[in-house]
């Protein structure tokens, strides 16, 4: 803001003003940059790493992050957090595999989990606006909750043989093609672009729209930048934090779904800390923690450098403590580099 | 005065805790009528301008728009009522820009309920150019801009829409010399076309150029109301320091008269 001294009349012409709306841009076009460096720095160190297949086992492992990390940036732009999605992951894969076991169809049975997931992010949004209690506190207290629920229900013992259907949402295909062999095995010639894959790319396709073309994403844009501005300007700020928390605990639910599906399994103790990589990839995106600023795209950019990081230092066999050391410190890297823009 | 005023407010109390902000005040305005609301900080003016808003629920007393009664739960009541209301503050989404800022919880939109982003740009322009030639940082953060244009764009979102009643908070707190007169001037345009304002300052000048009549508010009650040519500048500061009139007013007022 060195440009601030300047008389005012001069501000229109100052060549700052016209560069200033794009820093945003110029965030997200160095985590892109930063996501390319990763890819072909993995790819020198190691062979197996840039692959068809590994590249669709990291478009897997990334959905889930990218799913919650989405919801995530809602909460995050109205200038909130969301600590409770991975144990609502938990309590929503935990949800949908008791109705499975007691006869209810695996469709309907993952919309009653996506549907718990929303019914926590509601109590969530409800704690935060009615309650006034801050969305740290209320949403630490959901994450304990949740994850309590999970636990208690299940007994800490995870629920197994769902069943083929259970697991066709996490581990099926499109344009999956096989070849049977003559010796009889099976030789894949494309694995298929994983189902999960899919639904993130529906999801954040969807929730892009919402952010810039219609009015409740504008009007999360603005409580997150000021919320007595948008509360006098009619803004209805109470029902669109609401609505953030519903959408980042309803995708919550669906994470849940494609990561119990996955396994076949629904673990009540799954998604412990992945909170802390769905606000990464927000964070390393762009977002920023005092709200008003995010979009979904940088966030899909953060989760994959996230996604990256973890299945390229696999390979390179760097050990999980280790990965945790380097993980940090991009987190505090990217909202150093956040900070710096907005001191410019 | 036969006329039903535009806005009558009487007897509105609100009440924090033991404290008394605004304690029985009674308020009204005509169309195209401009009266100053004065008194110290905290004297509670700010308050009362809020309920009318909608910003603020009174405690007690009722609120008339051309003679009906009106309550209003939050500000998108009196803004449907006609009543805009400029800020201190100028209440603007930083991160947002302009068309954004004006547009905000009344955005334009298309058929299929998509925001209308090209069609606010276009009424933005319009409307910011009557106020400002020079004002082409259409698309940039409000964030970027002067406070003289953050100024314009708080003005243009409250006369941009069908108002009736314009409350007026330090509009030109923040303006310089050549900006603080385009307000001036613009204040008595919308008081020809028959608006009604409310001017809350503390610049003695601004209220004796602009204004029909002025209230003042002490500890929450209202002190005065007088027109403009009725009082001096020295009574009006009485009335906001000791919440009285000078001891001598009624006899000069007298000898006026005669």
């Amino acid at each position: 803001m060195s440009q601030a001294i300047k008389p005012a009349s001069k501000r229109a012409s100052t060549p700052l003003a016209s560069v200033m709306p794009d820093a945003a841009k110029i965030h997200r076009l160095s985590a892109l940059l930063t996501l390319l460096m990763l890819i072909a720095g993995f790819s020198l160190a190691s062979q197996a790493f840039f692959s068809v297949n590994n590249a669709l086992t990291i478009l897997l492992q990334t959905s889930v992050i990218g799913l919650l990390g989405i919801g995530m940036t809602l909460v995050i732009i109205t200038g909130g957090i969301d600590l409770s999605v991975g144990s609502v992951l938990a309590l929503s894969g935990v949800g949908t595999a008791m109705a499975v076991k007691a006869g209810v169809p695996v469709g309907l049975a993952m919309g009653l989990g996506v549907a718990i997931g929303a019914a926590c992010g509601a109590v969530n949004g409800l704690v935060v606006t009615r309650a006034k209690i801050p969305p740290f506190v209320a949403t630490l207290g959901m994450m304990l909750m949740a994850r309590g629920l999970a636990l208690q229900l299940t007994g800490a013992a995870p629920i197994s043989q769902l069943g083929e259907a259970f697991g066709r949402l996490g581990n099926g295909a499109l344009f999956r093609m096989v070849e049977m062999q003559p010796n009889g095995f099976p030789k894949v010639i494309f694995p298929g672009i994983p189902y999960p894959a899919i639904l993130l790319l529906v999801v954040a396709v969807g929730a892009t729209y919402l952010l810039r073309r219609r009015s409740i994403g504008r009007h999360i844009y603005a409580t997150g930048s000021n919320e007595e501005a948008a509360r006098l300007s009619g803004v209805r700020v109470n029902q669109t934090k609401l609505y953030a928390y519903v959408m980042s605990g309803a995708l919550a639910g669906l994470a849940g779904n494609v990561l119990m599906s996955r396994l076949v399994t629904a673990q009540p103790s799954e998604g412990v800390m992945y909170e802390l990589d769905a606000i990464a990839a927000a964070v390393i995106g762009g977002a920023s923690l005092s709200g008003g600023v995010g979009t979904v795209s940088g966030t899909m950019i953060g989760a994959f450098i996230i996604g990256i990081l973890r299945n390229g230092l696999n390979m390179a066999g760097v050990s999980a403590f280790i990965q945790q050391i380097v993980i940090g410190a991009v987190v505090i890297g990217a909202v150093w580099i956040d900070q710096m823009r907005n001191r410019r | 005065m036969s006329q039903t005023p535009l806005v009558e407010m009487i007897g509105i109390e609100k009440h924090f805790g033991g404290v008394r902000a605004v304690d029985h005040v009674s308020l009204d305005l005509q169309p195209g009528e401009v009266v100053g609301v004065l008194g110290h900080n905290g004297a509670g003016k700010s308050c009362l301008m809020r309920i009318l808003a909608g910003a603020m629920i009174p405690s007690a007393g009722e609120i008339r728009i051309n003679g009906t009664a009106v309550t209003f739960d939050d500000p998108n009541d009196a803004r449907a009522a006609g009543i805009e209301t400029i800020y201190q503050t100028l209440a603007l989404a930083d991160h947002l820009d302009a068309p954004a800022n004006l547009f905000l919880g009344r955005e334009l939109k298309t058929r299929f309920g998509n925001l209308d982003d090209a069609r606010m740009l276009e009424e933005s322009r319009k409307v910011l150019a009557r106020l400002n030639p020079n004002f082409k940082n259409l698309t940039d953060p409000v964030s970027s801009l002067s406070g003289g244009q953050r100024q314009v764009i708080a003005i243009a979102r409250a006369i941009y829409f069908d108002t009736k009643v314009l409350i007026m908070d330090e509009p030109t707190a923040a303006l310089g010399p050549s900006e603080t007169a385009m307000v001036a001037d613009l204040i008595r345009q919308l008081q020809a076309e028959g608006i009604g304002i409310l001017l809350v300052s503390h610049d003695m000048h601004d209220v004796f150029d602009l204004c029909n009549r002025v209230v003042v508010m002490n500890k929450g009650r209202l002190v005065g109301a007088h027109g403009i040519d009725e009082v001096s500048k020295d009574d009006v500061l009485s009335l906001i320091v000791k919440g009285e009139l000078p001891a001598d007013w009624s006899a000069r007022n007298l000898e006026a008269v005669q």
